[in-house]
């Protein structure tokens, strides 16, 4: 569904990326995992064209996701769900996940999502019309993540939610992925730090170090490997 | 007999600072909405204030409006049709000047954005201000209606014959201010659209994400925020003389008003206006005419100084 | 190039301000209609003005929109002590400047505290408000008496020439000072803080005391400029003084020609004024506007196509800047040398210099910084790493003064460093780099170096000493005369660490400086601040480029969720559980012991 080949992006003069190349199948569950600095968030504002890259192409669906226009992307069924939450903090729950559903397709099916949402993360619904800005962070994340799917989505884009969470609350933010992929076989492609958690849940995974990929492969192997604490730490 | 003037000045005042102030509520509600929610600065504010004044005038006695459909709902038509031309004008002037010094574009240029606003919104308010001086000639205007000199007398319950004069022109313009305000307060929170402008300006980034396009967002809410502010003009129209230059005196009022009444809130941005007037027409009481502006400059810079969050509205963090 | 350490001699600029006032004296002696000598005396009078808002906006970015307010008071400090005391404007003039200068300074206290745009809006309504005042004093018009006898003591001229003359010499004073302030570290010390005033005060500059000194300067000069004014045309009324209108013509003129050079309004006044005078007589009547509408035109264009006004244009059109990363190929080759001064200082004693404890920070609900306590001995490299949001920045600017703890110490060579600016932390012997590395394009690496040194030298060439040592020490020599635009990443890098190490600091704070850079690069780097700490230099470095951090650090502080977690050696610290935890993932470790 999604396949990135040979990205490489500078951003702030800095080179961001190098000849990055990954797929994702699709109802593929894909982890990318890295230390800070290492380009995640770089790739994902990539695919969703809040930065353009140097070299490379991406494809979603069949398309060359390149050539379209940033805020086209999402009504082609890409929902990304930010580094840092990045909800509407002036707005209410309600407003927030309505806007989730912005795009004219995601209309019909907006009944049964919102449902849906509130079945994964019940609190949203108790706090429905509090400002998303007096929201947890954990709550926060949950909200995000219920605004990314409010949107139908077919491809969903996770980065790094369990950021700045307390780790129970990050542990229960990952249980609801697992569940939201099982559920719906959503392809997901998820970019954290925590790299069990990332890797346990998915099918495949990538290690990226300074904007390389210097580890690929099933999660089993990558998680018995220590190379992955090496790009970590350092030695 | 003493204590019944000093009384009735008293309610007079704080009549007409009632009036006014809602019509200046509704002004900083057209900037609030520029600059409180979008943070850009538009310099001239003041003068889509003067054009919304000049428009209506001329859409009025233009289009024959006044003997078309009274001289009673006649200027209150071409106050909105003037709103209307006007918030085309803001997005246009967005579009093709504001945008280029707004928004990542502008990081890196010169002054690092807000400079470069507030020049080239300078700009654009000294074309706007001389060249309404070129077209519209010098000569103080107004927009003279039946209501504008007549005005109903409201006893005061207590105070013996004390009464207040409430000029009709300003009670229609108060009700039509508040009307509006309420207006546009439904159509931003409650509406499809007022809610994308809103979350545009709340997070870009993350509205982007969503599928909403920003800048026409930004644009159209660029273009409201200025309608609204000439309708609010219009309505001053109705009593009150202008000339081209007036937009000049408003732009403190307008500034000051959406400060005092805490940014990124729209019922804010009115109560701060409200009490801009409350103020302006409280201290004419104790001072002369002319230096009724120079204590809203103090207020304004007392309120920028010592709490330069506001007075109103939700203090949300924004991101 | 001008400014502190330039290369080319004074005598250059100074002999072309005397080339022009001759030229000018010389072509306005051919004049003989009043008229047009009239409009030879506004350009000059404009251009006085354009130089003082440029003192202020031009060169230390504090956009201002109320100059009108001294130059209205300058003119009426005139008008009226002719008007009321019978006292010759050749007093009264010099007497406006000193008004002019008391209130800048009664404005500058309250209004400095705002920033960007708070303060442009402020500075608009001061001569709004003295507008409003001054009519209702009564002086809607106010006409300078014509004196008949001796019509020279009251400086008045049947012959237009003599008021060119003497708005000349006020220009010529005007550039004299704007050359004085460029080439000495008053004019570096604004640039700084229009650059990044953050980084100013690291770096030791006063900010708030030079931006005085720059507002009074400024509003001294408007006053001159505004009480010439007044005797050259005889009549002011407030809207012509205190005008909106006056308030722009500073600014579109300084705008147009050149934004923080001497240049500039002098520029902008010789195209603008005879436009708009122009204009305005011939289309007038027709249409009374057209000066403000050329104005805006100006305006609009400029700050679209050249927001940095003509005369940077044509000089970079010029003398054309280098592509950056051009000289990516050439690597510093000069090696980097130890600092003479401090080879006594590397001594075998390694006492601990630094000691935190308990240092505590929230913000509203998050705690940030949460008591964290370590030691740092002289001539150490002290690594501070930990997963994102662990607490490390905000350390720093707790450190460095930029913030207040909520409580706890930082004792650095026996005193508690808590509550001190960060100008004055620089002066205790306290350099910090920053991320952003945010320079001067167009001066020289040296230039951009001596703003590090400006604090701590006893004199202007003593700074320019100082920046030649640092350059030295971080071994960029060789780039020493290159514009600043040319530079690679990690010039820049290096340049930002010189500019840091020219105070000759003994406590180093570096944020990032690592980020980003490719492998030799960062070799390169790590050998550059090594050779730093091997002169007795104590490194703090925060950094998240860990495989760099484990080679150049000799200890690591690893912080996480804002807490102290452990401190010790690399190797030690990359192998403990509870590290591995924090960045992998509590999962890891269990997996890890599990298979």
């Amino acid at each position: 569904m999604l396949q990135v080949e040979a990205l490489s992006v500078a951003y702030g003069g800095l080179r961001a990326l190098s000849d990055v190349s990954l797929t994702v199948a699709e109802g593929e569950f894909v982890a990318i995992v890295g230390p800070n600095g290492a380009g995640k968030t770089t790739l994902f504002k990539t695919i969703s064209g809040t930065v353009a890259p140097l070299m490379g192409r991406i494809r979603f669906a069949g398309r060359d996701l390149l050539a379209v226009p940033p805020a086209q992307r999402a009504r082609l069924g890409i929902a990304h769900v930010p580094e840092g939450r990045q909800v509407f903090k002036s707005m209410t729950v309600m407003e927030n996940l309505e806007l989730g559903a912005y795009r004219p397709d995601a209309r019909p099916a907006w009944r049964r999502n919102l449902e849906r949402i509130f079945g994964l993360f019940p609190v949203l619904a108790d706090r429905q019309d509090q400002l998303a800005g007096t929201l947890s962070g954990g709550e926060q994340q949950m909200l995000a993540i219920g605004r990314g799917l409010a949107s139908s989505p077919k491809l969903l884009l996770l980065d790094e939610p369990s950021l700045g969470l307390a780790p129970t609350v990050a542990d229960l933010i990952f249980e609801s992925i697992e569940q939201i992929h099982r559920q719906d076989k959503l392809t997901t492609l998820l970019v954290e730090q925590r790299v069990v958690e990332a890797l346990q849940s998915c099918d495949s995974g990538y290690v990226l170090e300074t904007g390389r990929v210097v580890l690929q492969g099933p999660h089993d192997k990558l998680l018995a490997d220590d190379r992955v604490r090496k790009a970590y730490l350092g030695m | 007999m003493q204590t019944q003037a000093l009384v009735e000045d008293f309610f007079q005042a704080l009549t007409a600072g009632i009036l006014d102030g809602s019509i200046y509520g509704l002004m900083c509600v057209g900037l609030g909405l520029i600059f409180g929610v979008m943070r850009v600065i538009n310099f001239a504010q003041g003068e889509f204030l003067m054009l919304g004044m000049y428009f209506t005038l001329y859409i009025a006695t233009g289009l024959a409006l006044t003997a078309l459909l009274g001289p009673y709902a006649g200027p209150f038509v071409a106050v909105a049709l003037a709103g209307l031309v006007l918030f085309a004008g803001g997005y246009l002037l967005h579009r093709y000047l504001v945008s280029r010094v707004t928004g990542t574009r502008a990081v890196g240029a010169e002054g690092e954005g807000h400079y470069a606003q507030l020049i080239l919104t300078l700009g654009v308010a000294l074309i706007l201000q001389n060249g309404g001086l070129i077209v519209f000639g010098s000569t103080p205007q107004s927009l003279r209606t039946p209501l504008s000199s007549s005005a109903w007398e409201i006893g005061l319950p207590f105070g013996g014959s004390a009464a207040v004069l409430v000029n009709k022109a300003r009670a229609v313009a108060f009700l039509v201010s508040i009307a509006t305000t309420a207006g546009l307060f439904w159509f931003i929170h409650r509406s499809h659209l007022g809610k994308a402008l809103r979350a545009a300006a709340d997070n870009p980034e993350a509205a982007i994400y969503m599928g909403i396009d920003v800048d026409r967002a930004h644009r159209t809410a660029f273009g409201i925020g200025t309608g609204v502010t000439a309708v609010a003009g219009g309505l001053v129209a109705t009593y009150y003389p202008f000339q081209p230059y007036v937009g000049l005196e408003f732009v403190i009022i307008m500034y000051a008003g959406v400060v005092l009444g805490g940014m990124g809130s729209i019922l804010g941005a009115f109560w701060g206006g409200m009490t801009i007037g409350l103020v302006q027409q409280l201290s004419a009481l104790v001072l002369p005419f002319q230096l009724q502006n120079v204590a809203i400059f103090a207020v304004f810079l007392l309120v920028v100084l010592v709490r330069p969050q506001g007075l109103y509205g939700r203090s949300v963090e924004r991101t | 190039m001008s400014g502190l350490g330039a290369r080319g001699r004074i005598a250059i600029p100074l002999a072309a301000i005397g080339i022009f006032a001759v030229a000018y004296a010389i072509a306005s002696a051919y004049v003989t209609d009043q008229y047009y000598q009239l409009m030879l005396t506004l350009v000059l009078i404009w251009a006085v003005m354009g130089s003082s808002w440029n003192l202020l906006s031009g060169y230390a970015g504090l956009i201002s929109f109320g100059h009108a307010a001294f130059f209205g008071l300058g003119a009426y400090t005139v008008t009226l002590l002719l008007t009321h005391f019978d006292v010759s404007p050749w007093f009264g003039i010099p007497a406006g400047a000193l008004v002019g200068a008391v209130a800048a300074i009664v404005i500058g206290y309250p209004t400095f505290r705002l920033r960007g745009h708070y303060f442009a809006l402020a500075m608009l309504a001061y001569p709004l408000a003295l507008l409003y005042v001054f009519e209702w004093l009564g002086y809607q018009e106010v006409a300078l008496p014509m004196k008949r006898i001796d019509p020279a003591r009251y400086m008045q001229f049947s012959d237009y020439h003599v008021y060119t003359m003497l708005a000349l010499g006020l220009l010529v004073a005007a550039l004299l000072i704007s050359l004085a302030v460029e080439r000495s570290r008053f004019g570096m010390s604004l640039l700084a803080i229009k650059q990044n005033e953050p980084a100013a005060e690291a770096a030791g500059i006063d900010t708030l005391r030079w931006k005085m000194r720059a507002l009074v300067l400024s509003g001294a000069l408007a006053a001159l400029a505004g009480g010439l004014y007044a005797v050259v045309l005889l009549v002011i009324t407030p809207q012509t003084v205190f005008g909106m209108l006056t308030s722009a013509q500073a600014l579109v003129v300084t705008l147009v020609g050149g934004v923080g050079t001497m240049w500039g309004p002098v520029i902008g006044a010789a195209i603008l004024v005879p436009l708009s005078e122009t204009l305005q007589a011939r289309l007038g009547n027709v249409v009374p506007g057209i000066q403000g509408v050329v104005y805006g035109v100006a305006i609009i264009l400029v700050i679209l196509l050249a927001p940095e006004g003509v005369f940077w244009r044509v000089r970079d059109r010029l003398a054309p800047r280098a592509r950056p990363g051009a000289r990516e190929a050439a690597r510093a080759s000069t090696r980097p040398i130890a600092d003479p001064a401090a080879s006594t200082r590397a001594a075998a004693d390694r006492a601990p210099i630094l000691e935190v404890s308990d240092l505590s920070r929230s913000f509203g609900g998050l705690q940030a910084v949460e008591g964290v306590s370590f030691t740092v001995r002289r001539g150490a490299i002290l690594g501070i790493i930990g997963p994102n949001g662990a607490g490390k920045t905000t350390l720093f600017n707790l450190l460095n003064g930029f913030l207040r703890p909520d409580r706890g110490r930082v004792v650095w060579e026996g005193r508690d460093l808590i509550g001190l600016k960060p100008n004055e932390i620089c002066g205790l012997g306290v350099g910090r780099t920053f991320q952003v590395v945010r320079s001067f394009a167009r001066m020289s690496v040296l230039q951009n170096v001596v703003v590090g040194a400006l604090a701590a030298a006893r004199s202007d060439s003593d700074a320019v000493e100082m920046a030649r040592v640092a350059l030295a020490r971080v071994g960029l020599t060789d780039r020493a005369g290159a514009s600043a635009g040319t530079l690679s990443n990690q010039e820049l890098r290096l340049m930002e660490l010189a500019r840091a190490v020219a105070a000759r600091p003994r406590l180093l704070l570096l944020d990032e400086t690592l980020a980003g850079l490719g492998r030799q690069e960062v070799e390169e780097m790590i050998a550059t601040i090594r050779s730093l700490a091997a002169d007795g230099t104590t490194v703090v470095i925060i950094e998240h480029t860990m495989h760099a951090m484990v080679r150049l650090a000799e200890e690591l502080l690893v912080l996480d969720h804002g807490r102290r977690l452990t401190v010790g050696s690399p190797a030690e610290v990359t192998r403990d559980p509870a590290v591995i935890e924090a960045y992998l993932g509590r999962k890891w470790v269990a997996a890890g012991a599990a298979g």
